[in-house]
């Protein structure tokens, strides 16, 4: 009987009366309550036991180490792994969501073969026979990834050895900058770590690092200390930039920039750090290559920049006086044609507040205890590099693309030219998990199983300051019929006739693994058995070594780049406003955009779901005639994009914000067809010294269209907001 | 056992991540909100993070708080129900009976927070996403409210160990799945009553705490700790 025809029959028999005399009236019958609890009724007790797995996400917050919880062989609940250093314990919102990854109903549950417009499917021994042929008969290869490391790098740069492929890496190219900055400041392209729990000040010049810069989960666990640790005494957070980002709203002051000033920002900051004494003349001098930081003085740069000269003094006097202190920057500071000029910029300044390699300062990271056995994440190609490939594809000279976890068709501008370059390539093989804008142009897709699915070995970057490996291991059996990326490589390598290293990528995993345990120091210990090793080592989530942490800062910033202005493309008189694309905090760069749960997640400023804004000032919304909803044309000379307005009180009033994630055309029913990918129409400009793609250089005008629709957001669910009653409250006393 | 399960949320720490909201989907089975649902307005979110904008530009500032169900001692929801449906157990959870609820809404109408939830359709996942649903909650029907439940499952399932171990249940043995997830540690879960559990000290120790809506009168069990911002007025302000 359905519970509605239950209710209506027992307003009519008996039944209720009697039911409800058994309830004393005028006191709460507790117990027969508890009775009918769902939770406590018998009826409802699932037989079954939990089962608790540790594993990895490489590709979640730079690698987070969870535990799962597993029953009756179906993954249900994601945890942060208590033990693993990165998060200890914690997780954010995009690693909670990954278990709809794997029961996803959209998911490609084989592998297949276009036929036509339309694919058939095929067994995976025919897939891995076919590939190994078109292999063996290429005679220019590539292997398209996403940043790898570890066990999956060696099996693929074995791969690609045998089978004479060039191997791509395609990575957002704020991190392309970011690398080479690290790499410039301080000798080393992986991330840093930040030790906030001790440090005094943050600035982030635009660094969205609570959210989604590099390793938001570590650095949101670390800024819970900062402010309210043991130590006593509250941190002060600085934001620099020209959004008031998901991070900029938990600062203590948010100081908007012009697009593209954070490196004269950063300069006239080691100015006042030397002017006030808090830094040493030369020091500086050496720091930043021989600089005349006497060009560079508050007031010289202040109107430039969209800062006051006495804001510009007081960051200096945050992150010199609360020593040791962090200064990062990323996010659209990167992303522009002095993008590596701004960020070399604003690491220097550790140097001046002497806080590298310092409790509280930035941290290098060391990275593989052995880089020859598990390699270190391997860094993305710039857009310049990318350039040339896609002249090559356009040439007809790349007769075979093998695609995996990356999607540059929705990556990479349309002046790219990357999707017409990709349909001049003889046969695309596509290893994706899903249909994307790039998988659509496959020939063959062999999809790849899910991150609960997989065995890996991986080196996270940024690491926590030390020497850290975390090892993912299969929660639950594959869903559907897919098969580890590494795998299928090694079984095209067998089919195509030749000898590989390992028999399995379980195989590699437990190999090279299991050689952490000769290294004679780290957590799990050194164990007679090597199998009692590796089980420790699972049970774990993997291997590191607290003690290589190094206290040994690098002399100083080499080949620093010189100060440049930044270059936009579309003249001011024709585009006046800067596009400002940016990254979210429920899908990056639109990786996990196929994902309900964070679709419908509320954008933390905006509250928007499901869709794409632009955000505008009150009143420059005022004077266009628009308002919340309203659809406007954004056109840059490279396109045009349609997208409902958000009117956002700390949106600068030439700045037009858009999200990035959205405007798929593919990758499931939960993304198609939703919103536009501002990168569709950025120029093809790239940051002048590391060729990276300039996404934040191109200049916009707005139209309104004089039509609305109705905008989804979480604000104003509710029949009426707590807004007239004091709710969030807020004192000075720290 | 007795406790007074509560909740200390510090707002300096929140960074409004969202992690807690979407924990707290993946552990209660919280139906997916559509685009569909939102424009309804009709969207669950047991833990919800609201942000409030304070100035304008370019003085302005935007807050976050993470509002979940105030499990009030002296529950203006509980006290309208027609049938029992909502009660509180003798731990001070605010409990919702799904199958005695009858769809009045008038607990929903009654809470001054909005933290109750009516199910106006019935709950639909695509086949292969229920394989991900907690076997441990009830997967609410139409016609019926639902709420936080504090992750009652979870300490019921603790209790029981505690009693087959024969031991009282030790203070963070276990939390809500909004605070395990939480990155910043903002959302610390414990017994109200026990001076010496974590939330007893963060609440007997700080001199930041202060209740939503206290006016009321209504006693929540969530304390929340005052942002610090170094531009609050001289006398404690709020947004």
């Amino acid at each position: 009987m359905r519970r509605r025809d239950f209710l209506k029959l027992l307003t009519v028999s008996t039944t209720g009366a009697v039911l409800f005399t058994g309830c004393k009236l005028g006191g709460y019958p507790d117990r027969e309550f508890q009775k009918q609890s769902p939770v406590e009724h018998p009826a409802d007790i699932p037989f079954g036991r939990d089962n608790w797995y540790a594993t990895a996400m490489p590709a979640i917050g730079g690698g987070l180490g969870v535990i799962v919880r597993v029953f009756e062989g179906r993954a249900k609940k994601i945890e942060g792994n208590p033990d693993f250093p990165l998060n200890v314990g914690k997780t954010g919102p995009r690693a909670q969501a990954i278990v709809q990854e794997l029961y996803h109903p959209d998911r490609i549950d084989g592998p297949m073969r276009r036929n036509g417009n339309s694919f058939e499917s095929i067994s995976w021994s025919d897939a891995t026979a076919e590939v190994a042929q078109l292999v063996s008969n290429a005679s220019s290869p590539v292997l398209v990834t996403e940043p790898i490391s570890g066990a999956i790098a060696r099996v693929a740069g074995e791969f690609a050895e045998q089978a004479g492929a060039r191997h791509a890496v395609y990575e957002p190219d704020e991190y392309v900058v970011l690398r080479a900055a690290m790499q410039r400041v301080f000798g080393t392209d992986r991330f840093p770590a930040l030790d906030l729990p001790n440090s005094g000040a943050i600035v982030s010049f635009g660094a969205d690092f609570l959210h989604n810069w590099i390793s938001p989960v570590m650095f949101s666990v670390g800024y819970g200390e900062f402010r309210q640790g043991g130590n006593g005494t509250r941190g002060s957070y600085y934001h620099v930039g020209p959004r008031l980002s998901d991070s900029a709203a938990s600062a203590d002051r948010w100081y908007p920039c012009s697009p593209g000033s954070e490196g004269h920002i950063a300069l006239a900051v080691a100015y006042t750090l030397v002017e006030e004494g808090m830094a040493s003349e030369e020091r500086a001098s050496e720091v930043y290559g021989g600089l005349s930081l006497g060009d560079y003085s508050p007031e010289d740069v202040a109107a430039d920049t969209g800062l006051s000269a006495e804001q510009i003094r007081e960051i200096a006097r945050e992150l010199g006086r609360n020593a040791p202190s962090v200064a990062i920057a990323g996010g659209s500071a990167a992303a522009h044609t002095n993008g590596l000029f701004n960020l070399c910029a604003v690491f220097a300044l550790n140097y001046l507040t002497e806080s590298v390699n310092t409790e509280g300062g930035i941290l290098t990271n060391t990275g593989s205890p052995d880089p020859d056995v598990i390699p270190n994440k391997i860094g993305g190609n710039s857009f310049a590099e990318w350039d040339e490939l896609i002249e090559e594809m356009l040439a007809g000279d790349v007769d075979l693309l093998m695609v995996h976890k990356a999607n540059p068709v929705f990556g990479m501008p349309a002046a790219s030219r990357f999707q017409d370059a990709l349909d001049q390539v003889s046969t695309v093989v596509s290893f994706s998990s899903f249909m994307d804008e790039t998988t659509r142009h496959a020939d063959l897709i062999l999809p790849d199983n899910t991150t609960l699915e997989q065995w890996g070995l991986d080196v996270p970057d940024p690491s926590p300051g030390f020497q850290l490996v975390s090892i993912q291991q299969p929660v639950v059996e594959p869903f559907v019929s897919s098969r580890n990326f590494g795998d299928s490589l090694i079984r095209i390598s067998n089919d195509a006739g030749l000898s590989f290293t390992w028999s399995s990528m379980e195989n590699a995993v437990r190999e090279l693994g299991g050689a952490l345990g000769g290294v004679g120091r780290g957590l799990p210990e050194e164990a007679s058995d090597p199998r009692e090793f590796f089980v420790a080592m699972q049970t774990q989530g993997g291997w590191w070594d607290e003690e290589s942490m190094t206290s040994d800062a690098p002399s100083g910033p080499e080949d620093m780049p010189s100060p440049a202005e930044p270059q936009f493309t579309g003249d001011e008189s024709e585009y006046d406003f800067y596009l400002l694309p940016f990254p979210t905090n429920s899908y990056e760069y639109g990786e996990t955009a196929n994902l309900p749960w964070l679709q419908g997640l509320p954008d933390p400023i905006t509250t928007a779901v499901w869709t794409t804004w632009v955000e505008l000032n009150p009143n420059t919304a005022d004077d266009m005639g628009v308002q919340l909803g309203d659809i406007v044309r954004i056109e840059s000379p490279n396109g045009s994009i349609e997208v409902p307005v958000y009117v956002n009180p700390a949106a600068p009033p030439t700045v037009a914000a858009v999200p990035i994630g959205q405007g798929h055309t593919e990758y499931t029913h939960y993304a198609e067809d939703r919103g536009a990918n501002p990168i569709e129409i950025v120029a093809s400009q790239t940051d002048s010294e590391t060729g990276a793609l300039a996404w934040a250089a191109t200049r916009v005008r707005i139209e309104p269209l004089n039509r609305r629709e109705r905008f989804p957001r979480f604000e104003r669910q509710l029949p009426f907001q707590l807004e007239e009653n004091p709710i969030v409250q807020v004192t000075r006393d720290a | 056992m007795s406790a007074r399960w509560g909740m200390v949320i510090d707002l300096d720490r929140c960074t409004g991540c969202q992690a807690c909201v979407v924990a707290c989907q993946a552990e209660n089975n919280i139906p997916i909100n559509t685009e569909d649902i939102f424009h309804q307005r009709r969207a669950i979110e047991w833990i919800r993070v609201e942000r409030y904008w304070e100035g304008e530009y370019p003085n302005v500032k935007a807050r976050y708080i993470p509002i979940p169900c105030m499990h009030c001692a002296q529950a203006p929801c509980e006290s309208v129900c027609p049938v029992y449906a909502t009660y509180q157990t003798n731990q001070g959870i605010n409990m919702q009976i799904y199958n005695r609820c009858i769809g009045t809404r008038y607990c929903a109408v009654n809470c001054p927070w909005h933290v109750r939830f009516f199910n106006y359709w019935e709950p639909k996942w695509p086949e292969s996403l229920k394989h991900q649903l907690n076997p441990h909650v009830s997967v609410r029907s139409r016609g019926v409210m639902e709420k936080c439940t504090f992750c009652v499952q979870r300490i019921v399932r603790t209790e029981q160990q505690a009693q087959v171990d024969g031991r009282e249940v030790q203070d963070g043995e276990f939390t809500t799945a909004c605070a395990q997830a939480c990155p910043t540690d903002a959302i610390v879960f414990g017994d109200l009553d026990d001076p010496e559990s974590r939330v007893g000290q963060m609440a007997a120790d700080t001199d930041r705490g202060y209740q939503l809506l206290s006016g009321l009168g209504t006693d929540p069990a969530v304390l929340y700790l005052k942002k610090i911002d170094p531009d609050a007025p001289e006398e404690n302000g709020h947004y």
